[in-house]
């Protein structure tokens, strides 16, 4: 059930986002991704996840190439992401941002659910409730009829995080989950993290701040440019010259 | 007794009104949830519903083959028939949501002529008056005489917008296309299949589209040129509810097609549309959103 990305090129006309990248998510462990502002972190999350197709290389899961298939299928086979700028769908309650994501486990279909409506309803119910037991593990149950953007910003980044997890999926890619959290919500983060991967759902994360990222991560990729500059164990890359040198290179602290 | 007389007048006035404005519900609905999945405002909508009357009428008339069949077969095959086309057209549509607004239009427009075009050469550029399958006289309830067309017209569309509200709010299908219309992109990330929802909502629309055509068959008259003067009026129902809403579209439908028989009936016929159409910028002054205002789509 690994992830595997080999070579990956992604291009955007003349810039090379992502540039001949290989590395790997083994099941069970958290692997962190770090790199300099627009070094490609976010591209390589929008390939894997479906929403490009690579200039050129491959990515796989489980033995199984994934690259170029739709983002719907590639959710369906077990995967979930956050966005770095949140995308809640902005119109709907906390619920039901993570009832929508639930859409495809439904065992009831079309005509189902147009003959047989106490099926329909049974499992509703069982979703509602499945939703709201994931929506108290966030600790955010207490919100769950109120519009998903009207909640604090810690809250709503929860929401988000609940709705991944929704998908009921095997690995789940967090694109700077800490992002705009104090440092109170930062370590129930890295806690929750923790939780999630001890329940066997692989994560792969991309995240700016140093001491979560050090603090749970498993294996750490470090980019820069586009190209993969380093890669190990968090005390191996924290001292490695190499990517002190493109951090302080862009005057930002390691 | 007068009063009796006149009060009589204006409720068969209504329940006109009613009948003519749950067809302009249903086909605004169609405009409603293409809009509130893809965004799209399909102008070919009013073509498609005049091609889904053909679809059914055709059958109960005896044009195809000469074989007569009888109008409840008549009108689900209609209703099928054109809810495949819907299918059809999703695919010729894809393409167009990622364009600007405008090309967009263009398009819609363009494959509204064709649509329109393909009509006159099918089946004539000039229109036939549809027998009613049931009886011709009016039923009449406390002075009020109402024809039984018009009542099957009312119940049908009650049946088929009730239905599609239980459809919409039970079935997944419903949370899943307003995630659609929000934000494509994060809705296939949580496992929706983005094109499958918006091929069905497709035919969903034009299926509606083509009920309401084949219910309204025996009252209206049946002529290619239907498809701008029904799609227009859909089309205004759909802003003046609140373009994207689907209780607004039958609520905005329901106004225009009152507003319409009471002008004609007390004022005068000739200014029927004139009438309807003030009063929808006067509303939409008011109130932007139209009347059952909620944002549903960011984009646009
Ligand atoms: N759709 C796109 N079209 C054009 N260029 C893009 C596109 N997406 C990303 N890029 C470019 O690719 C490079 C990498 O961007 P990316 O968002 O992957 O960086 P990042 O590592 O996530 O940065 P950050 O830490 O700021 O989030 C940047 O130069 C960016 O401008
Ligand atoms: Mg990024």
């Amino acid at each position: 059930m690994s992830l595997e990305i080999e070579n990956l090129v992604m291009r955007f006309g003349g810039v090379v986002a992502v540039n001949d990248v290989s590395l790997n998510v083994k099941p069970g462990m958290i692997r962190g991704l770090i790199g300099p502002n627009g070094s490609g972190k976010t591209t390589i999350f929008n390939v894997v996840s479906g929403y490009y197709k690579p200039t050129s290389g491959k990515v796989s899961f489980d033995g199984k190439v994934i690259s170029g298939l739709p983002a719907h299928q590639i959710t369906a086979l077990g995967f979930a992401r956050t966005f770095q700028n949140m995308r809640l769908f902005k119109t709907m309650t906390v619920l039901d941002n993570v009832l929508v994501a639930m859409g495809h486990h439904c065992k009831t279909n079309l005509w189902q659910a147009m003959l047989n409506p106490v099926a329909v309803q049974r499992e509703d119910k069982m979703l509602t409730e499945k939703a709201l037991h994931l929506l108290s593990l966030f600790q955010i149950a207490d919100y769950a009829r109120e519009r998903a953007t009207s909640l604090p910003y810690g809250h709503q980044r929860r929401v988000e995080m609940a709705r991944a997890l929704a998908t009921d999926p095997k690995i789940v890619l967090f694109d700077e989950p800490a992002a705009g959290l104090n440092e109170k919500e930062t370590e129930w983060l890295s806690e929750t993290l923790l939780k999630i991967r001890d329940s066997g759902i692989t994560i792969f994360l991309v995240e700016h701040d140093m001491k979560l990222v050090m603090g749970i991560c498993d294996a750490v990729s470090v980019l820069d440019y586009g190209k993969k500059i380093a890669e190990g164990d968090t005390k191996t890359v924290s001292t490695d010259p190499v990517v002190i040198e493109a951090y302080l290179g862009k005057e930002e602290d390691l | 007794m007068d009063s009796m007389n006149i009060l009589s007048i204006f409720i068969q006035t209504l329940v006109g009104g009613i009948g003519i404005g749950s067809l302009y519900a249903l086909v605004a609905l169609g405009y409603s949830m293409i809009y509130r999945s893809m965004g799209l405002v399909n102008f070919a909508h009013g073509s498609i519903y005049m091609i889904g009357t053909y679809f059914g009428i055709i059958w109960y008339r005896g044009m195809v083959m000469g074989l007569q069949v009888p109008y409840p077969i008549a009108f689900v095959i209609g209703v099928l028939l054109n809810a495949i086309l819907g299918l059809i057209l999703e695919r010729i549509f894809r393409p167009l949501a990622n364009l600007d607004l405008m090309l967009m239009l263009l398009g819609t427009i363009g494959l509204g002529y064709v649509l329109d075009n393909l009509a006159v050469i099918i089946w004539g550029a000039e229109g036939f008056a549809v027998n009613s399958p049931l009886p011709n006289e009016p039923i009449v309830i406390g002075g009020v005489a109402l024809l039984p067309q018009m009542l099957l017209l009312i119940t049908g569309s009650a049946l088929l917008m009730v239905g599609l509200n239980v459809f919409l709010a039970k079935a997944k299908i419903g949370k899943a296309m307003r995630a659609a219309a929000q934000d494509r992109e994060t809705a296939s990330a949580m496992g929706i299949p983005v094109n499958t929802t918006n091929a069905l909502v497709f035919a969903i629309g034009a299926g509606l589209a083509a009920a309401a055509g084949i219910l309204a068959a025996p009252i209206v008259y049946v002529n290619p040129a239907m498809s701008a003067a029904v799609g227009l009026k859909g089309f205004a129902a759909f802003i003046l509810g609140g373009a994207g809403s689907i209780p607004g579209a039958i609520v905005g439908g329901l106004v225009f097609g009152i507003l319409e028989a009471i002008s004609a009936g007390f004022i005068s016929s000739a200014y029927t549309k004139g009438i309807a159409f003030v009063v929808m910028i006067l509303v939409l002054m008011v109130k932007p959103a139209g009347i059952v205002g909620e944002v549903t789509v960011d984009k646009v």
